[in-house]
């Protein structure tokens, strides 16, 4: 069975890509044009902020992550081609740009959770996997409210 | 839509303005009057005493084409009263500034001259929509038929973005397309400009992706004309082929003299309908097709919810679907696209359009769903813009100024036409007018007047009367009633022998094209006494 140092190098693992993440669209906030896009980035890198205390409480309770719901997937990131980045995208851009990455993340889990030897670490990777698949519902809600304008 | 027809029923306020719905959409009507009997308020703006003003509690009587001045004099209203909600203005919109700046141009005084609404019913209207916690705002073409109908719809925009009463549950702007499968035929791409999931032709990136799709090349790159710049061309060569798919142009066109010219200066006109009309009677070919009842395929209707449709008839000797007649004709010109059903076609609209990906035949067996259904997973979208959220960002403020219609009244034509739909018929006629039973409830169009515009022209109901434009002339019998305001005349368009488009103005919106088929001027001349028509006209009309 896996030690609390091995859960907590997990976390740790977790809280270093939610403050890559931060720091992603925290820089691509900075660098686009529009208004809107720019709220969106700034809103998903306070997200992820949001994520890392999630995860620091998790390094005192690892029960924690074990009560996150399970989501609804409706895999629409999974249908979504991922656009370029660039300075002049638009707002459903950014959101398919985010839910491809926070589907990255859930699979980046999913795979340590699968190769990882140790059922106490397994539960916490799949716990991560959910955590992320959770985001990733929340931002292909907002997808669909935008992404397919009836403009003509 | 951006609600669900069924949401309107939990609306707190329904704002319906140059909506007819009773006659032309009965069912979401039925949402409305039960919205009211659950104890929504119902605000019915019309010039015309329309059969909803009887579940209203209001019933203003705008001047035709003065939407712009009214709209912008209750936004006005409304925040001067600080009825505007601050917080979705302050989070969701783009340039409210230079709106409440704009407003102010709209005192409800000077809007009130304009729209001919008084003063003190527009401060009570403003009142009610500032106070109301959702307000569902309904619209058809007598918002977007007029040279103003683009400045019309954003107008109606602004006072919702200003209300904030967008992205909830029974609040929203609701435009009711005027037929069945209007709605479909824009998403899979019968325009212009798009193809199919609304994808633009002059965009590099949707050429690709389309070319790659269909596994073709040379897609064009230029977007098409509109209807009437199409047939305007027709007479110095710049169109000379147009294949009209169930229209009946001459008729539903405006101006129908210079239509017709227009039509007979096409080298080639090839028309696909059920029966004949007067646009098959100028074809070169007809091509004889399916009606609704012997097709197979799906209908999008104006909540964006793709239904099935299913044989219930077997069609006549000879006729053909449109998709069969398309392809075949593609055939013969060196192109096949392999389609064998309708169901095969729309599973190829879902490989190549995101927003109905998800919608498979077997999934709509039963109940529609409504797009945006992007995978197999996903349930359907009742309402768009949740939480404010617009696809370019913050909702953009348009300034939008009031403009006269493009024909106004004079000495020669001293009344107003305004024309529209009745319960009875659809659109043209080509099918209703072929139904012995729809001919007997209503079998001949009638001119509305006003008595006071009547009474001084010795003109009764039953009289046989002479409509006057400067672009021609109908004789039908008039119908004397006080559902419209004195100096306006209505009358529809199903009947070919008598058709409001031989009098309508061909203007058009800038932006849309859409002609101005709500205000043009006439005058009216008795040609001799006559019988009622019927002695239970009001029952007809009244749903």
């Amino acid at each position: 069975m896996a030690g609390n140092l091995e859960i907590k190098s997990v976390l740790d693992l977790a809280i270093g890509r939610e403050e890559e993440a931060f720091r992603f669209y925290s820089e691509v906030s900075g660098r686009v044009e529009n208004p809107g896009v720019k709220e969106i980035f700034d809103q998903l890198a306070k997200d992820e902020l949001g994520h890392k205390v999630f995860l620091q409480a998790c390094l005192k309770d690892p029960e924690l992550a074990s009560k996150l719901p399970v989501p609804t997937d409706y895999k629409i990131a999974e249908a979504t081609a991922e656009p370029s980045l660039s300075i002049d995208m638009k707002p459903a851009d950014a959101l398919a740009v985010a839910m491809k990455k926070e589907l990255g993340a859930a699979e980046f889990y999913q795979d340590l959770a699968r190769s990882a030897s140790d059922a106490t670490l397994t539960a916490m990777f799949e716990n991560l996997a959910r955590m992320e698949l959770g985001h990733k519902s929340r931002i292909e809600h907002m997808f669909v409210d935008i992404g397919y304008p009836e403009v003509f | 839509m951006t609600n669900s027809i069924q949401e309107l029923q939990d609306a707190d306020l329904i704002f319906v303005i140059g909506s007819n719905m009773t006659e032309a959409h009965p069912v979401i009507s039925y949402y409305v009057k039960r919205a009211v009997n659950k104890g929504a308020t119902l605000i019915v703006n019309d010039p015309r005493r329309t059969d909803l003003c009887r579940w209203a509690a209001h019933h203003v009587q705008i001047k035709v084409g003065s939407d712009i001045a009214y709209i912008n004099g209750l936004i006005n209203e409304i925040f001067k009263n600080g009825w505007a909600n601050e917080d979705f203005i302050r989070e969701h919109t783009e340039n409210p500034d230079e709106m409440r700046a704009w407003a102010e141009s709209y005192p409800v005084e000077r809007a009130s001259e304009i729209c001919g609404v008084p003063v003190a019913r527009m401060k009570e209207i403003a009142r009610l929509l500032g106070t109301a916690k959702s307000v569902s705002v309904c619209y058809t073409l007598g918002i977007t038929e007029h040279i103003c109908g683009t400045d019309n719809v954003k107008t109606l925009a602004n006072l919702q973005m200003v209300l904030g009463n967008l992205g909830k549950h029974g609040a929203g702007l609701n435009p009711l397309r005027g037929q069945n499968n209007v709605q479909g035929a824009c998403d899979m791409g019968a325009l212009p400009n798009v193809f199919h999931n609304y994808q633009p032709v002059t965009d590099a990136k949707a050429i690709e992706k389309m070319e790659k799709d269909w596994g073709v090349t040379g897609l064009s790159r230029t977007a098409g004309y509109k209807m009437p710049t199409m047939l305007h061309k027709a007479l110095d060569g710049g169109t000379r082929v147009l294949y009209c798919v169930a229209d009946n142009t001459v008729q539903t066109e405006p101006h129908m003299a210079h239509t017709i010219k227009e039509l007979q200066a096409l080298e080639l006109l090839v028309v696909t309908d059920i029966f004949p009309n007067l646009t098959t009677a100028l074809a070169h070919v007809v091509f004889p097709d399916y009606s609704w009842g012997e097709e197979e395929g799906t209908f999008s209707n104006t909540e964006r919810r793709v239904q099935r449709v299913r044989r219930a008839l077997t069609p006549p000797e000879g006729c053909r679907p449109n998709w069969w007649i398309l392809q075949e004709l593609g055939k013969r010109l060196g192109y096949d696209l392999g389609f064998t059903s309708a169901r095969a076609i729309w599973e190829d609209m879902r490989r190549t359009a995101t927003s109905y990906a998800g919608i498979t035949h077997e999934r709509i067996e039963d109940v529609g769903l409504q797009w945006p259904c992007p995978t197999l997973e996903h349930p359907g979208t009742a309402f768009l813009h949740k939480d404010g959220k617009f696809s370019r960002g913050k909702g953009l403020f348009c300034k939008t100024d009031w403009i006269p219609p493009a024909e106004v009244v004079d000495e020669e034509y001293p009344l107003v036409l305004s024309t529209g739909r009745r319960l009875w018929h659809y659109h043209s006629g080509t099918q209703t007018r072929n139904s012995v039973g729809l001919e007997n409830l209503f079998p001949e169009e009638l001119l509305e007047m006003h008595p006071t515009d009547a009474s001084p022209l010795g003109i009764a109901s039953g009289d046989l009367v002479k409509a006057v434009s400067r672009r021609g002339e109908v004789t039908l019998r008039a119908w004397v009633n006080e559902r419209a305001a004195p100096g306006l005349c209505w009358m529809a368009f199903h009947f070919e022998e008598a058709c409001a488009n031989v009098l309508t103005i061909d203007a058009f919106d800038p932006v849309t094209e859409t002609a101005e088929y709500k205000v043009c001027a006439i005058r009216v001349e008795k040609v001799r006494d006559g019988e009622a028509p019927m002695e239970d006209l009001r029952r007809q009309a009244r749903p």
